[in-house]
Formats: C-alpha cells, sequence, structure tokens
C-alpha cells in the first residue's frame, strides 16, 4: 500500500456522507468500556441504555432469552443486572455501529461481522487475561473495533466491495488479501482514517492499522499482537467472515506470537488447545448477543 | 436416591457446583480430554451415570472417587468410556476433512510431487470398529480422480482389540454408524447386508490393510515407518503420561516430514509433546512435525 494510494481514498471516505460524527453514545460507551469493572458508573450505563427505546428492546429481548434463563426481566436495570455489563455494551456498540450502514449496502451479513467482531473481543480479553496484559479491557474494545475499517469499505465502495468479498469466498483467501489485489487497499488502511476521523485512543486507532501487519505496529505493539493472534483464532474457530478460508495457523510460529512472548514469557506456556476450545465453548453465547440485536 | 442424584445434575443449580470444574480438570490432566466451562452440562450429564454406580451423593464425594479413593483409576477409566461413549460414527469430523482437502493435501501433494513421489500413507491407529478408516478410505476414493490421479494410496487401521478388528474388516454397519453419512456415498461404497445395515464393499476395503498393534509394543512401532498421516482419535487419553510421552516419540519417527497427526476433537497434547507444532485449521486443529528447516512464520 503505497502513500500515494492513500492519499486518493481519503477524499473519498472523507466526503462520505453516511459517515457523519461519531454516535452520539459510543465515545461515553468506549469510555466506559475502558474503566476497571469494579469502577463502572451503573447508573450512566442505565441512561445511555434507556436512551434509546431500539437498545432498551435489544437488551430486555436478551435479557429474557433461554441463555439467560428466561426471567421476567421488565426494565432495563434489571435487564443490566441479569446479562452484566460487558454484554450490555457489546449490543449497545452493535447497535451504534450497525446503524452507520443502511442495510441494503452492505457487502456481507452483518450478523456475520458481528460476531466475528465479537468473537474477538471476547478472545482479546480472555487472552489478555491469561498472559497478564494489564489492560484486558482495552484489548476488548481494540478485538470490538479492529475490522471497523470493513464498515468503511462498504460504505463507500459498495459495488467494488461486494465483487471483492465475493472472491475471496470464492477463492477461499483472506478478505484484506482479496481487498489489496480488488480495491487496491484494505480495511486496514480505510479503518485508519476512521478511527482517526472519530478520535479513537493512539493504541486502538494502531490496532485498526496493523492488525494484519503486526511488525509495522509501534507504540502498541503488543495489543496489536494480541488483538492479531484472537483475529486468526476466532477465523478459525467458525467466528470468520462467514466463508471457508483455507489456512493451516503454526499460531505459535507466528511473528505476533513472538512479539508477544518478548512482553510476556508467560506466554510460551499458553494451553492453546485449551484456549481454543474454550472459544468453542463461549460460541452460544456471542450467537445470542449478535442474534440479539441482528435478529427480528 | 440415585436417579435423584441424576436427575439433578442436570439442573442448572448444581452445574455451578465447583466440583465439576475439579472433575474437568482431573479428567484434563490424567486424559487431555477437555470440556470448556460452558459446556459443563455435557461433562454433568457423562457423570450422572457414575454418580449413581458407585452411590456418591454429591458431585464432590464422586470427586473423591476419582481422586483419593483406591479403585480410581478403574473409575477414571469407566468415566472415560461414558465421556467418549459415541464418538464413533462415519464422517464425525466434517472440518478435519475439509482441512485435508483444502489445506493438507494440497500441501503434502506439492511437497512430495517436487521430490518425485507419489505415494501417501495414512494410519489409524487405534481403529476401533473401523468407522474412521473407511471414513478416510472414502475420502481418497473420492479424491483418487481429482487432486490424487496417479497417487497410490492406503490406509493402514490398526487396534489391539480383537473383536473391534474383527467387526472393522467385516465392515457391517447399522445406522448410527452411518448417520452422517449422505446417500450416494451410501450407494456407492456400499452394499445391503440384512433389513437395518448395510456393508462396504470390497473397492473400499482394498484401501485398508487391518492389523493388530498395541501402540505400547516398541518393536513393532519401530517399524511403522513413512506416514504422512496419523489419525488417533480417543486412545491416548487411557495411557499414563509416561506411555503418551513414548507413543507421541513413536508417532513423531513415525511420520515423515510434514506429517500431521490428528486427535480427538476434545484432546490436547499440552504438556506431553513439544515437538510437534500444534496447528489450526478452520474447525479443526493437528499436530504437525515441520519439515526439516523450518524456522516458524505461521501461515502455510
Amino acid at each position: 500500500m503505497n502513500a500515494r494510494r492513500l492519499e486518493e481514498i481519503r477524499p473519498r471516505i472523507a466526503a462520505l456522507e453516511a459517515m457523519p460524527a461519531v454516535p452520539a453514545i459510543v465515545l461515553p460507551l468506549t469510555a466506559i468500556l475502558q474503566s476497571p469493572p469494579d469502577q463502572v458508573d451503573v447508573e450512566k450505563v442505565v441512561e445511555l441504555v434507556s436512551y434509546d427505546g431500539t437498545i432498551a428492546a435489544h437488551c430486555l429481548r436478551m435479557a429474557n432469552s433461554p441463555l439467560f434463563g428466561r426471567r421476567n426481566t421488565e426494565t432495563v436495570r434489571s435487564a443490566i443486572f441479569a446479562l452484566g455489563l460487558k454484554r450490555i455494551e457489546a449490543i449497545l456498540l452493535g447497535c451504534c455501529l450497525n446503524r452507520i450502514v443502511p442495510s441494503d449496502k452492505w457487502a456481507f451479513d452483518p450478523v456475520t461481522f458481528w460476531r466475528h467482531s465479537l468473537g474477538c473481543a471476547l478472545v482479546s480479553r480472555k487472552m489478555a487475561r491469561l498472559i497478564g496484559y494489564p489492560d484486558p479491557e482495552k484489548a476488548y474494545l481494540a478485538g470490538l473495533l479492529h475490522d471497523i475499517g470493513m464498515l468503511v469499505n462498504t460504505l463507500a465502495y459498495t459495488e467494488d466491495y461486494r465483487r471483492c468479498v465475493q472472491a475471496a469466498r470464492d477463492g477461499h483467501v483472506a478478505l484484506h488479501r482479496s481487498e489489496e489485489e480488488h480495491l487496491g487497499f484494505t480495511h486496514c488502511h480505510s479503518g485508519k482514517m476512521l478511527a482517526e476521523h472519530w478520535h479513537f485512543t493512539a493504541d486502538v486507532t494502531e490496532v485498526v492499522e496493523f492488525h494484519h501487519e503486526v511488525g509495522a505496529a509501534t507504540s502498541a505493539g503488543p495489543l496489536v499482537a494480541l488483538v492479531h493472534l484472537s483475529d486468526l483464532l476466532c477465523r478459525l474457530r467458525d467466528l470468520g467472515y462467514g466463508y471457508y478460508e483455507a489456512m493451516g495457523v503454526d499460531l505459535a510460529g507466528e511473528s505476533a506470537w513472538a512479539r508477544l512472548v518478548e512482553h510476556y514469557p508467560s506466554l510460551a506456556n499458553m494451553d492453546l488447545a485449551r484456549l481454543t476450545m474454550d472459544i468453542d465453548g463461549s460460541m452460544d453465547e456471542i450467537v445470542a448477543i449478535v442474534d440479539a440485536v441482528f435478529k427480528p | 436416591m440415585a436417579t435423584g442424584i441424576a436427575k439433578s445434575v442436570t439442573e442448572s443449580e448444581d452445574l455451578r457446583d465447583p466440583a465439576y470444574l475439579k472433575i474437568r480438570d482431573v479428567i484434563y490432566q490424567v486424559s487431555g480430554i477437555y470440556q470448556p466451562e460452558e459446556k459443563l452440562y455435557l461433562l454433568a450429564s457423562r457423570c450422572a451415570r457414575r454418580i449413581s454406580a458407585v452411590g456418591a451423593k454429591s458431585p464432590a464425594e464422586y470427586l473423591e472417587h476419582l481422586t483419593v479413593r483406591g479403585n480410581r483409576e478403574a473409575e477414571l477409566r469407566l468415566l472415560l468410556n461414558e465421556i467418549t461413549i459415541g464418538e464413533t460414527y462415519m464422517f464425525r469430523s466434517p472440518p478435519q476433512l475439509e482441512a485435508l482437502r483444502k489445506v493438507i493435501l494440497p500441501q503434502i501433494i506439492k511437497a512430495k510431487s517436487a521430490m518425485g513421489f507419489k505415494r501417501l500413507h495414512i494410519w489409524s491407529a487405534g481403529c476401533s470398529t473401523g468407522e474412521e478408516p473407511y471414513t478416510l478410505a472414502m475420502f481418497l476414493l473420492e479424491e483418487s480422480e481429482k487432486m490424487l490421479a496417479g497417487w497410490t494410496c492406503d490406509i493402514l487401521a490398526t487396534d489391539l482389540n480383537d473383536r473391534s478388528l474383527n467387526a472393522a474388516k467385516a465392515g457391517i454397519y447399522g445406522e448410527y454408524a452411518l448417520r452422517s453419512t449422505t446417500e450416494p456415498l451410501r450407494k456407492k461404497y456400499f452394499k445391503p447386508y440384512d433389513d437395518k445395515q448395510l456393508q462396504v464393499t470390497d473397492q473400499l476395503k482394498s484401501v485398508i490393510r487391518f492389523d493388530r498393534v498395541n501402540l505400547n509394543d516398541d518393536s513393532k512401532m519401530t517399524f511403522l515407518k513413512g506416514m504422512d498421516l496419523i489419525f488417533c482419535c480417543n486412545v491416548l487419553i487411557y495411557f499414563d503420561l509416561g506411555s503418551k510421552r513414548k507413543v507421541m516419540q513413536h508417532f513423531y519417527s513415525n511420520l515423515l516430514p510434514g506429517g500431521y497427526l490428528f486427535l480427538g476433537h476434545a484432546e490436547s497434547l499440552y504438556q506431553v509433546d513439544n515437538r510437534f507444532h500444534l496447528m489450526h485449521f478452520p474447525g479443526a486443529i493437528g499436530y504437525w512435525k515441520p519439515p526439516v528447516g523450518y524456522t516458524g512464520g505461521g501461515k502455510l
């Protein structure tokens, strides 16, 4: 990706009518996501959820779903307690970001996209805790937002992007490879522009830009490597982009792995097979959360 | 009393019993079979029968049967039998076959073709009543006119148990074993046996050589060389750590560089062997013996 090509796409992305200012509740929400769980202001969350009728309805439906024991949850507050803050936040963010893309513009199934994003968030946080990364909530947020450039691509290059996704599907190749070939840039480049436009923190912006090119990350190297590995794991465990990517991955042989081990030596002893099976175990919950937002 | 316990463990209240997590960890430590926390209800239902059989009053008491009582080894074996029961049927793991078709075989074919070899050797170690080797045989025959055109392929299927081996050789299967076998494949590779069962065709049998092999028998294991793929599902779970390590050493030398070992879907080799590389494929994991000179670098 050369600098000139990047400059060519910048005005196109900036001029997008459908790329308005950051949705009103995303910023306070990301602030909540990043505070330690014991310091989260629950009243603020109740307020944010209540602010939006659709989101409140999603939360209530989720709290009353079989996965959570079909309680008779009638208020937003009790739904929040039934689901836990993290699930509420995932629903909120999913709803907000989903509204950015009109339903006729999606180049791929939005449910698949959000399952992947949420899966990556959960795996990033889990891995962060396992290796002693100091800010697991940051890892969660970075995992949730890492592919945000795909929203830009689907909005700004709808038809081209549809062809690009179809080519990836037909060839069983990674989506960013197909983007390079068909668009000349990837969701990492367009995602970086959106992240800057929305004033994401520098480390999350680095994750968005470099999660397929870990070696190029500078200050947020470990976080980028962490999300890169979680992204790969999700794509390998049925939480990918909804098609078969023909790949065999030696995760422990990845350069991202080596980079992370430098900072967190305990990773070298991680039981990767067990982590993989744990991800499989989380599938039902991920599917339930995403379906709560997207299924009518 | 016993029925009451069996019934109650399926209720979510009892799943919160920390004894189940401990039982899970004991099983993992001893056998390498892992159940994620979200799937503990499966473990609980498998434990229920053993809990009532030994007359334990709670999961915690049953944990004692697995850890401190004199018969713990026998009890653990009985529980493992419960856990792996029903694991065997044909086409048990489609993602594993997809990984073979889309990633592994193209890679092996490329590497071996470059050296002028066109033979593929597969070993089903602990083949039980034959479902696994016949699945692989169907897979190979289906590919024999596609990517394996011009290749000679064979499957060695071994087991310790003579009765299992005889059943495997006979190749007679009912609906349970065939539940994931598609109609076209049934028509192509099976013939009617009686009202309820089908028998494999001679063509399918011809791909496989059956033999009795004890994986603990060093002298026999040493001679089984040149394998491209080894499948060993839910066999090592019954071995102690020392025997597991020895079998893994054998498997490592039985495999050609670039070859793969596959275990049961919930089995892990963590802390058993560090020479194999854990490889992830979509929906499947395998253990890889890298070719000489491999220095890491991730994706294939």
